[in-house]
């Protein structure tokens, strides 16, 4: 399955909202694929690397396409979901 | 499995994790092996280590945050924790490491492209270059082995490696955590190993060049007994080094005839008294206070020194405590005492003619603190020694100084007493004066390591001369038992507190010499007790006298060999 989010974080797909995503990723068996919106299927990463998530360099306000394969595919879409359009407390960057 | 041959210096063994201590060390990548050369397994293996100290740094580091910054900054570290476990990253890494890459070039390399990619683009891509960076560079100083180690917080199973360790390193050692300490250089007298000792912690010193081939991260054996460093061993290597379990015995031990003689332990350290009462020490025959001096801005203040004193003379309830006034000089050195480089220290200003001269303020707090600890609980176990005496005047003139200290007290109306008052004979002079040192004194004790090193004339930390410096030498036997023999002419007792005490070879050999008291490391407490207890006094003064006869320290490890 797969869904399309805008990102509400000041911070956007960087620092702490990232390390939120990742870890979240992290948290499910099924793969996981990030990207940016209508970039097409080349632009889909491993939404557990870090490094390749803070590397789509997505900034607030973007859209991002979401693509999950496995056995807990709804929840993990819907938690990542949950990350993405949680703005932090204060709003500011953090790290 | 390999074996390195080094100097044991505990009859202990421990396993654990090596980690190298090299304050000195730059982050500087090694030239690169040939890849045929590389061993695919030991570096993913090292990896991994490298990986988890990094992992366990940045945990620590997101505590510190915490509780210095604030939940939310400390927010950077999950990011750093992120990348450490990034699936690209370390993939690419083991892939760099599988087609013949050491680990620290894999790291160095992958990460660079990493950050070349995010610097390429624009914003905060490039501020994450530095995250990056950080987390880089924590890999690389665990595989390089450079130390970031907080010496007091290593984690349990930590085998130590250092060039060498300093005395202040070493006791800053937790001996529950230090499961071993190996160094390239030093000897059994070596200042480092006496503490290490003291803290049961098991050492091999002088293992020479080819300890720079054993990675930190690997799995070693230090064999004290054997005195070998084994990488990498196995099972039944293992157990067969595991510390043979002498029996400890709390209570004072007697010969085979009934004679009684206190088996003492030398101690620095709060660490090392506890140390020493749970190896079943019959009180402490070398407290060297001027650890007490090490690590620090200011020198102890009076209350601070009693404190100490008192806490031992506390541990030792009925049994004797030896303290020996501050010997700094020679390789102990204190920054703040701002003592002049000497070009040949250990025939310099140290010890006694420190305290009788340039530092008699420090000398006199000392004895301050010393007499208000023989009035405390259990100060009548109290004894006081003073290091490096080479003259009769030396110790008339310290008796002077303790006879003003009292009469101070005794003017401000502070409880205090005088102690039992010794002299350490380390100094050929001092041996040959035994007779007129112990007129004017309680006792005298023996410290081997220097009386060897003055005797031989061979420097203790110097292995192209470590064959002289041994105290079976018939040299130094002789003025052992000179000494004794005019100490108790002159109705003085006489301890004996150099390493070679430790030795249980060695305990009816000095019961033999008519030692009263043997003091040393906690750790061999329990074997020279067991020693002890099968010794028959005829048979070692038997001992003693052929010992005396013999002309050359083969004759005397001979009869060491057949008894």
């Amino acid at each position: 399955m797969e869904r399309t989010v805008t990102v509400v974080p000041e911070a956007g797909l960087h620092a702490r909202p990232a390390s939120e995503f990742v870890q979240t990723a992290n948290q499910f068996e099924t793969d996981l694929s990030v990207g940016r919106a209508g970039d097409g299927e080349d632009s889909l990463v491993d939404a557990g690397s870090m490094l390749a998530v803070t590397g789509l360099n997505i900034g607030h306000g973007e859209s991002v396409r979401i693509v999950a394969e496995g056995p807990d595919a709804a929840a993990a879409v819907d938690a990542i979901e949950t990350v993405l359009t949680t703005p932090l407390d204060d709003g500011s960057e953090t790290a | 499995m390999r074996t390195l041959t080094g100097i044991g210096c505990t009859p202990l063994a421990g396993v654990g994790t090596a980690r190298w201590y090299r304050p000195e060390t730059a982050l500087t990548l090694p030239e690169q092996a040939d890849p045929d050369q590389v061993e695919q397994h030991e570096e993913h293996g090292r990896f991994e280590t490298a990986r988890n100290e990094a992992r366990a740094a940045i945990a620590r580091a997101r505590r510190r945050a915490v509780d210095r910054v604030g939940e939310e900054e400390a927010t950077i570290f999950d990011a750093h924790r992120e990348f450490l476990d990034d699936p690209q990253l370390v993939g690419d890494i083991e892939t760099a490491i599988e087609s013949g890459t050491p680990a620290e070039h894999a790291v160095a390399d992958r990460f660079e492209r990493a950050i070349t990619r995010f610097e390429s683009m624009e914003g905060r891509l490039s501020e994450r270059a530095d995250d990056l960076r950080d987390v880089r560079d924590r890999l690389l100083r665990a595989l390089l082995d450079v130390d970031t180690v907080d010496l007091e917080g290593l984690p349990r199973g930590t085998v130590l490696l250092a060039e060498r360790l300093r005395p202040s390193d070493t006791a800053r050692l937790d001996p529950e955590a230090v499961t071993g300490i190996a160094t390239r250089t030093g000897g059994r007298t070596a200042h480092t190993v006496i503490m290490a000792r003291a803290l049961s912690i098991p050492a091999v010193v002088g293992l020479g060049d080819r300890l720079d081939g054993v990675h930190g991260g690997t799995d070693v054996l230090v064999d004290g007994p054997a005195g070998e460093l084994v990488v990498n061993p196995t099972e039944n290597r293992r157990a067969a080094a595991s510390d043979p379990t002498t029996p400890v015995r709390s209570e004072r031990v007697t010969t085979v005839d009934g004679c009684e003689i206190p088996v003492a332990a030398n101690v620095g350290t709060p660490a090392a008294i506890d140390v020493a009462s749970n190896r079943g020490a019959d009180g402490i025959g070398l407290f060297r206070t001027e650890l007490l001096f090490l690590d620090r801005t200011t020198p102890p203040d009076e209350d601070e020194q009693y404190e100490a004193v008192t806490t031992a003379l506390e541990s030792f309830p009925g049994d004797r405590v030896v303290v020996r006034t501050l010997d700094i000089g020679g390789d102990k050195l204190v920054p703040y005492l701002d003592l002049p480089v000497e070009t040949n220290p250990f025939l310099g200003r140290r010890g006694l003619r420190l305290s009788l001269d340039e530092h008699s303020e420090l000398f006199e707090t000392q004895l301050r603190a010393l007499l208000r600890a023989a009035a405390s609980d259990h100060g009548d176990g109290l004894a006081v020694m003073f290091p490096t005496v080479s003259r009769v005047s030396e110790v008339e003139t310290a008796r002077d100084r303790i006879e003003t200290v009292a009469a101070d007290l005794a003017a401000e109306g502070v409880e205090h007493a005088v102690p039992e008052l010794g002299a350490m004979v380390e100094t050929p002079a001092a041996a040959v004066l035994a007779g007129a040192l112990a007129d004017r004194l309680d006792f005298l004790s023996i410290g081997t390591n220097d009386l060897t090193q003055y005797v031989m004339a061979a420097d203790r930390e110097n292995d192209a001369v470590a064959d002289l410096h041994d105290p079976l030498h018939p040299a130094v036997l002789r003025t052992i038992d000179q000494t004794v023999t005019a100490a108790h002419d002159a109705g003085a007792w006489v301890g004996l507190c150099g390493e070679m005490a430790g030795d249980p070879a060695l305990t009816r050999l000095l019961v033999g010499l008519g030692l009263d008291e043997l003091s040393m490391s906690a750790t061999t407490v329990p074997a020279v007790k067991e020693r002890l207890s099968n010794t028959e006094t005829e048979a070692a003064r038997s001992l003693a006298e052929q010992a005396l006869s013999c002309d050359r320290r083969a004759a005397v490890r001979d009869l060491l060999t057949d008894g």
